[in-house]
């Protein structure tokens, strides 16, 4: 009896899971189905017509200006990554360990910055670039999406690095290294899941806007995010295309993801734990 | 102690560069947005001199931002809900009832990765009754799916079933990590004791989840704030206004309307709602930081 | 020591890359930026006739309407100066002028020796206050297409004439499977009022009390225009196909080339899409018929694109040059050929055997029909004001309320007559 009860509570459970799975995999199934339709079944149910299928929609991709965009979007994404990193690590060992009666105030600003709405400061920086001459160039969008990714870069690496034993440090110190040489060779391996697991959200971040880009780009750095529209055109929404550009947009983070998956959760349990 | 204070210069350098990044690319924009909201900028008449508090007590009279806010309560609301109720399960279900099926992790994570734009087209198209496969499923059985997007509530509904999808997998990340830090002493303890998984799950873990649940759904709640591609893709904030939150809001009275102050003041007041919830993230996690 | 050179060699080679801007265009090179439909992107492949021609390079690229629309006002306010031709629609015409973001053409226009062959009505829409602003190349109106099928199992044997006579013969076709008429319901000033004016209009609705007499007071919560917008929640909400509520124009066009619906009423080359052989898969049960009239006449949508000049723009001389050439009688005939049944604005295309063949080879009066629309649609369909896009926009956010149930009919005519007073008051 007791165990048939258990056996029940463990199916359903199961089930549960099967359940979110499938609503999990749904769309990114449809979506790879979608890239192998021709338009002209595309209204039509796939188990109607399952051999219906073309490479079609990859041609038009190759064609289009999709390319150079997620090339834009790497080079950005990319490059707002390495310098947020550059910046913010040090500044979050800095709060991390140095002394400073302004903490609550700089991590109050982090959060804040991380947080503010992009559509009140976006026409400010439009002007303040049109100004600088940074509209539409890389050095532009790197700039803007640092600024998009610094507060959680400086966040998380405060958390991450908060961890790591004071002792260690003033150990180093003692021995007469200087305080880069400290963090380079004591501070930055000891934290070295936390700061790979911000570089990951930090570059997701920057890859994945689209309200930046729509504002301060033009023709030459249109970035992927912007470009995926151009496909929805007066008189037809090309869905094939549309869905095989989200793949390829998805793509390139996917083994990124997997691989720091098991940093991320430990970085993660570093920030909640404290 | 004293060697900190040594290097404290140090310390301060190593600070430097991101003060000067965030004043410049940050502060600057910020400020911009503050002053435009108190004078009158106008995308085609440009500016006219009028300046003062005008466009907030516009706000206060305008029944279309009055309207927005319920919308994006709503949005935020709901979408938190589902998201922290489905990530949690989520976490747990993997690390308690399935902690074999590895390979369900890497499937789970994969919405992370997702970009917004990509999130709402594929989820436009699934929600489009004559392009989506639910439907066309459903109506082998003579079952009517209702079109989600041409009604009120159904559009939320759609945004918020949209964002779940691309937004559990950060709550379930957090909340495996914080899973890990439980030690299972405990709830071995009360097993022992006689209590069923159900009641471990309830009392035990549940309750040491507490701080880690009401981060993420804070962290949460303020993106949620912020929508922006799904209701832009899906909806275009109809049917009518019924999907037009706050955020939307400002970019249609700045884009459409040309009413660049009017859209920046509204920023404004989203700006100041962020103010207040991260004050209080920052007091929480301060205090977590120093117990 | 290894790592931190690896790590260095990154660094360093991140830095040069986001240093080394994207090339800038070359200074002889013109650019010009146009949203997505099918002449433009006919266009976009002849960039080398361009260049062969004149000499000038152009830089031409065509995006997204929603993205176009974000662009262009930004860098018209910002001054950027780094545009030289821009898509310029009839819609957004008056209110770029009120700005002075476009440069006057007339004379230019006024030069050209083959300026009679332009269609006078889309020409003379770009006419404002006496000054010309954009050559046409795009002029589509409102055209119904239907199923002579289904018609005709319901006992029809010709398209509804009259809006009256549509409610009839939607109650008759439509099915389970099958909506009777799908237009477009999305709101926005280019979706859904684009096509409910046809109906408000065929009623006697208005939009102000007296446009052409220059009396601007809002006046859409009127007898006419509630049976007009009666009719339309109706036929939408009644005979349309499942999720009508949010239909758009590529909805529109699918559910008839899929045969989800017996009837459309939208614009031409929404119609011609659907008679393709190549997209639609009941092309040859298709046929087209005049846009209904209703009590107070007949009143086809009209959408007029064209090319302008920002005034801003560095060397207008070659931007005209393009706008020439761009709208020339050769450039038109090659990209009606190529592309999907564009909408092209000279009488000589029309007259071109090739052109005529290929539009009669979907249907024998297509060409015919299309001039007859032209002749009956109103310049001001939409109304000509700097206003326009922000009044079609709220509006288009109440109607659609209407059709899907959020306000009554009523309720939206009377709302939007608020709206009109607040947007004409600023």
């Amino acid at each position: 009896m007791r165990k048939n009860g258990f056996d029940l509570k463990q199916n359903a459970g199961r089930a549960m899971m099967l359940g979110f799975a499938i609503f999990t995999l749904l769309p990114i199934v449809w979506a790879i189905i979608l890239s192998f339709r021709p338009a002209s079944h595309l209204f039509e149910p796939i188990w109607s017509s399952p051999t219906v299928l073309t490479w079609d929609n990859f041609g038009t991709l190759a064609r289009s200006d999709f390319p150079f965009a997620l090339l834009n979007s790497l080079v950005t994404a990319g490059g707002a990554t390495i310098l947020a990193m550059l910046i913010g690590v040090p500044a979050g060992f800095a709060l991390a360990k140095g002394r400073s009666h302004r903490k609550f105030i700089a991590s109050w600003m982090l959060l804040l910055l991380r947080m503010a709405p992009p559509v009140g400061f976006v026409i400010p920086l439009f002007l303040l670039y049109l100004n600088i001459g940074l509209i539409d160039t890389w050095f532009g969008l790197i700039a803007a999406y640092m600024v998009l990714t610094l507060p959680l870069v400086v966040w998380s690496s405060w958390t991450s690095m908060a961890q790591v034993p004071n002792e260690l440090i003033e150990a180093s110190l003692l021995d007469g290294a200087t305080l880069f040489q400290t963090f380079w060779k004591i501070v930055l391996p000891a934290a070295r899941p936390g700061v790979v697991a911000t570089a990951v959200l930090a570059f997701l971040i920057a890859w994945n806007d689209f309200f930046f880009a729509l504002i301060i780009t033009r023709s030459d750095t249109v970035t992927a995010p912007v470009a995926i529209m151009n496909f929805v055109s007066y008189a037809t929404v090309d869905w094939g295309s549309i869905a095989l550009a989200s793949i390829a947009l998805t793509l390139p983070t996917v083994p990124v993801i997997i691989f720091a998956n098991k940093y991320i959760v430990q970085s993660l349990g570093g920030a909640v734990k404290g | 102690m004293g060697v900190q204070t040594l290097f404290q210069r140090g310390y301060n350098r190593m600070l430097l560069p991101a003060v000067v990044a965030v004043g410049v690319f940050a502060i600057l924009p910020l400020v911009g947005m503050i002053g435009l909201a108190f004078t009158d900028f106008h995308l085609i008449k440009g500016w006219r001199g009028e300046w003062g508090l005008h466009n907030f007590m516009r706000m206060t009279q305008d029944r279309r931002f009055l309207a927005s806010i319920n919308v994006m309560l709503f949005l935020s609301v709901f979408g938190v809900l589902f998201q922290v109720t489905m990530g949690t399960l989520v976490a747990v279900g993997l690390e308690k009832i399935v902690p074999k099926w590895r390979f369900m992790r890497g499937i789970f994570v994969v919405p992370f990765v997702v970009p917004a734009v990509a999130v709402a087209l594929i989820w436009l198209s699934l929600f489009t009754p004559t392009l989506s496969p639910i439907n066309a499923f459903f109506d082998i059985f003579g079952i009517t799916v209702p079109a989600f997007l041409t009604s009120e509530y159904g559009a939320i509904f759609a945004i918020v079933i949209a964002d779940t999808w691309a937004s559990f997998p950060f709550v379930m990340l957090l909340i495996l990590a914080a899973l890990q830090g439980i030690s299972s002493d405990l709830e071995e303890a009360a097993s022992i004791d006689g209590a069923t998984k159900m009641q471990v799950f309830w009392r035990i873990t549940l309750p040491l989840l507490k701080p880690a649940l009401l981060m993420v759904a804070l962290f949460r709640f303020i993106e949620t704030l912020k929508h922006f591609p799904l209701i832009f893709i899906m909806t275009n904030g109809g049917p009518g206004r019924t999907t037009q939150a706050t955020n939307y809001y400002a970019y249609i009275q700045t884009f459409q309307s040309s009413k660049v102050s009017y859209g920046a003041a509204i920023a404004v007041f989203l700006f100041a709602i962020a103010a207040v919830i991260s004050f209080y993230v920052a007091r929480a996690n301060a205090r977590i930081t120093d117990a | 020591m290894k790592r931190t050179q690896l790590l260095s060699a990154t660094v360093g080679a991140g830095i040069a890359l986001s240093l080394s801007m994207p090339s800038t265009a070359r200074a002889d090179d013109l650019n010009i930026v146009l949203f997505s439909m099918p002449y433009t992107q006919g266009l976009a492949k002849l960039e080398a006739d361009f260049e062969a021609k004149t000499g000038h390079t152009a830089n031409i690229e065509v995006i997204g309407q929603d993205v176009f629309e974000n662009r262009i006002t930004l860098s018209f306010t910002g001054k950027t100066g780094d545009l030289d031709v821009v898509h310029t629609p009839v819609i957004q015409v008056q209110r770029w002028i009120e700005a002075g973001w476009l440069r006057p053409i007339t004379s230019e226009v006024d030069g050209m020796a083959s300026k009679d062959d332009i269609l006078a009505g889309p020409l003379d829409a770009y006419l404002v206050n006496g000054e010309r602003y954009a050559l046409p190349f795009f002029a589509e109106t409102g055209m119904m297409a239907y199923r002579t099928d289904l018609l005709a199992a319901a006992g029809f044997d010709k398209a509804p004439e009259t809006w009256e006579e549509m409610l009839e013969v939607a109650a008759a076709v439509k099915t389970d499977d099958t909506g009777a008429l799908a237009m477009r319901v999305a709101p926005g000033q280019g979706f859904n009022m684009f096509v409910f004016p046809m109906i408000m209009r065929a009623y006697g609705g208005e939009f102000f009390a007296d446009y052409s007499g220059g009396d601007l007071t809002p006046n859409m919560n009127t007898p006419e225009a509630l049976k007009g917008l009666e009719v339309y929640s109706s036929l939408m909400n009644d005979f349309g196909p499942e999720g009508i509520g949010n239909f758009n124009f590529g909805e529109v066009a699918a559910a008839m080339q899929t045969g989800q619906v017996a009837m459309i009423v939208d614009g031409t080359s929404i119609a011609a899409r659907t008679l393709d052989p190549e997209k639609s898969q009941f092309a040859d049960k298709i046929s087209i018929a005049a846009v209904p009239s209703g009590p107070a006449g007949r009143s086809p949508a009209i959408a007029v694109h064209g090319l302008g000049i920002p005034a801003d723009a560095p060397s207008p001389e070659a931007s005209f040059a393009f706008l020439e050439w761009a709208t020339s009688e050769e450039v038109l005939t090659k990209i009606a050929l190529s592309e999907t049944y564009p909408d092209f604005t000279r009488a000589s295309v029309a007259s071109n055997a090739d052109v005529l063949a290929k539009y009669e080879s979907i249907h024998p009066d297509f060409l015919d029909l299309k001039v007859q629309m032209l002749g009956d649609a109103i310049g001001h369909y939409r109304p000509l004001l700097p206003q326009w896009p922000q009044i079609g926009q709220t509006v288009g956010e109440n109607i659609n309320a209407a059709v899907n149930g959020i306000m009554s009919n009523q309720e939206a005519l009377a709302t939007s007559d608020e709206d009109i007073a607040d947007i004409m008051s600023e």
